[in-house]
């Protein structure tokens, strides 16, 4: 029986697992770096830990300072968050090995699923379409080119242990191809410490579609429906959205079942996201499994009413998933806008320092996930996300109006966020028509006066 | 403090100190850390603090403590529980009047069944043990308070 959970982790998604906690009863104890005292979640957890430094590296990311932590305070479980050690199959095996319950699937899922061409192999086998590619990755420029020209151009070469859009480069011929495959490697290296690629067929304006699973841990799996997530900026998600304004629902069933499947071949367990590229056809290929929960999840949650931080304690706590398939329904249409420190009129420069004046809006369907407040200095040593606004309402109309009234109301004062930048988004034709593929941003940015985002 | 228009107030018994200063501000500063506090007004969250208070806690160089001159802290580097001595048997590695340098052996910190040997990594004289043998300590906790020499 879980008493007691360490969060491994910061920022929002810390204080997020500790409001779970709180309503479940289970104390927590909050891990925190020297840079973030005066975090809201180390305020309000149960116990808290200083682990190191300011830097990842030096703080979060050091496996054995929050296992002696939660070894020293006794605690039954660790919830990751995501990022950070979320999806280190390493911190989940020392977890298991040390008796201590880790939040998520097992650590030899984390590790097939973590490698992009391993993930790739596991879900087609079970029948799940993926991207025409390399099986694996290329092991020299000939055999690369060779396969380039048999998938077709364009393609996407991609860094078998990167991630998070980093580590990918676009060739649309045969010349381009040749550097691109280079920088590639080389920048796969220095990124990940792993020079080896795999190639991709590159579907061209795609959609960003994935879809949402509970599996608990006597074999039951069900899909929570999907979120649209092609807004992004750098391959780095600025918005997600609940129902696609694209799936009919006929699309939205065949994929929710491949979802299943494909976590049944991985044999899955807690919450997961399934990633799908969907091209206007209506043909949609699997890219890649995250094996954690995921920064959009509060979508998926105004949508269906279910609160997946207590599903995955739950489940972790070994209870059957009450859920059925049939109870997964969508009441609502939800948007989330995450909010950074950045200033979308400079390059999207990041912007830290101290929160003046934060006033965070509210009212009817407006949902606010944040762990700043006013006087809140924000660390320059972590991303730049310091919340997320999710709105929502009966229809897509209702929670875009409502999305937009409440960016109006957002008062951050002190720093630059990307609160304008989100606004204009919403009253913006393209997006408001439900058009967006991956390629929405560029050509918002080429055409969107910059004064109207400052 | 305030009603009393106190600005500063040490009480000093056996086996516990307690000082307390208003900083510029009004606010109270912390407790400096006695070698036996009887009771928890954490100056950092500790691993089996009572509850969080309402009112964010202040942590490292508070307005209240009074830095002598020449006074250094020698710090955990890690997270673990803490002992004084090799074996239960043994005596322990460093008290107070202990003189040390940067390689002395002051403490062992325990990981996950792992002793591990701390130094000082400053030069001086142990002033005083800030923490109970078998207690837990965490990254940046003041372990031992030297006079530098």
């Amino acid at each position: 029986m879980i008493q007691k959970i360490l969060i491994a982790n910061r920022g929002e998604i810390a204080l997020r697992i500790v409001r779970a906690c709180r309503e479940l009863g289970i104390k927590t104890l909050a891990v925190y770096s020297e840079a973030d005292v005066q975090s809201l979640h180390v305020q309000l957890a149960d116990e808290a830990i200083c682990i190191g430094g300011p830097r990842g590296a030096d703080s979060y990311l050091r496996s054995d300072r929050i296992i002696a932590a939660a070894e020293i305070a006794d605690v039954d479980a660790i919830h990751p968050g995501y990022g950070f050690l979320s999806e280190n199959a390493k911190f989940a095996e020392q977890c298991e090995s040390c008796n201590i319950k880790f939040i998520g699937p097992k650590s030899g899922v984390i590790a097939k699923m973590g490698d992009k061409a391993i993930a790739k192999d596991t879900v087609s086998s079970a029948g799940v379409p993926i991207v025409p590619g390399s099986d694996g990755p290329v092991s020299s420029e000939n055999e690369a080119v060779k396969l380039a020209r048999k998938i077709g151009y364009p393609v996407i070469i991609k860094a078998v242990a990167g991630g998070g859009g980093r580590g990918m480069r676009i060739a649309h011929n045969d010349m381009s191809f040749a550097k691109e495959f280079h920088v590639a490697r080389n920048e796969a290296q220095s990124a990940f410490g792993n020079g080896d690629v795999y190639i991709e067929k590159y579907i061209e304006k795609p959609r960003h579609i994935e879809f949402q699973v509970l599996a608990d841990s006597h074999g039951k799996i069900i899909h929570l429906g999907e979120r649209d997530c092609s807004v992004q900026r750098r391959h780095q998600k600025l918005i997600e959205e609940a129902p696609s304004p694209f799936l009919t629902p006929e699309l939205r069933e065949k994929m929710g079942t491949a979802a299943v499947q494909a976590a049944e071949a991985a044999g899955y367990e807690n919450a997961g996201t399934i990633e799908f590229l969907v091209d206007a056809k209506g043909d949609f290929y699997f890219i890649e499994m995250n094996t954690r929960i995921q920064v959009e999840h509060p979508v998926t949650e105004e949508v269906t009413g279910i609160d997946l931080i207590k599903q995955q304690i739950q489940i972790a706590n070994g209870e059957h998933l009450k859920l059925d398939q049939s109870d997964i329904t969508f009441t609502k249409h939800a948007i989330e806008c995450r909010i950074n420190a950045e200033d979308p009129a400079r390059n999207f420069i990041p912007s830290p320092g101290t929160i003046g004046l934060y006033y965070a809006p509210g009212g009817h369907g407006v949902r606010v996930d944040s762990h700043v407040y006013s006087g809140y200095q924000i660390p320059p040593y972590y991303d730049s996300m310091i919340g997320k606004l999710i709105c929502y309402g009966s229809t897509r109309k209702i929670a875009l109006e409502r999305a937009y009234r409440a960016l109006s109301e957002y008062l951050i004062r002190g720093i630059k966020t990307t609160i304008p930048l989100h606004r204009a988004i919403m009253s913006d034709p393209v997006f408001m028509a439900g058009q967006a593929t991956t390629a929405y941003m560029e050509d918002f940015m080429n055409r969107t006066p910059s004064d109207l985002f400052s | 403090m305030k009603r009393a228009e106190l600005n500063e107030f040490a009480v000093e018994e056996e086996g516990f100190k307690l000082k307390i200063r208003r900083g510029p501000n009004g606010v109270a500063g912390m407790p400096v850390r006695g070698s036996n506090p009887p009771f928890v007004v954490a100056a950092e969250p500790a691993a089996s603090a009572a509850p969080a208070a309402p009112t964010p806690k202040v942590v490292a160089a508070p307005a209240g403590e009074v830095e002598e001159a020449g006074v250094i802290y020698v710090k955990s580097p890690m997270v673990g529980t803490f002992y004084r001595s090799p074996s239960p048997d043994s005596p322990p590695f460093a008290e107070g009047g202990t003189k040390v340098t940067e390689s002395s052996v002051v403490c062992i910190i325990e990981a996950m069944k792992i002793m591990n040997e701390i130094q000082a990594e400053v030069k001086g004289t142990i002033l005083e043990v800030l923490v109970e043998n078998g207690e837990p300590v965490e990254y940046g906790q003041k372990l031992f308070k030297v006079k530098a020499s």
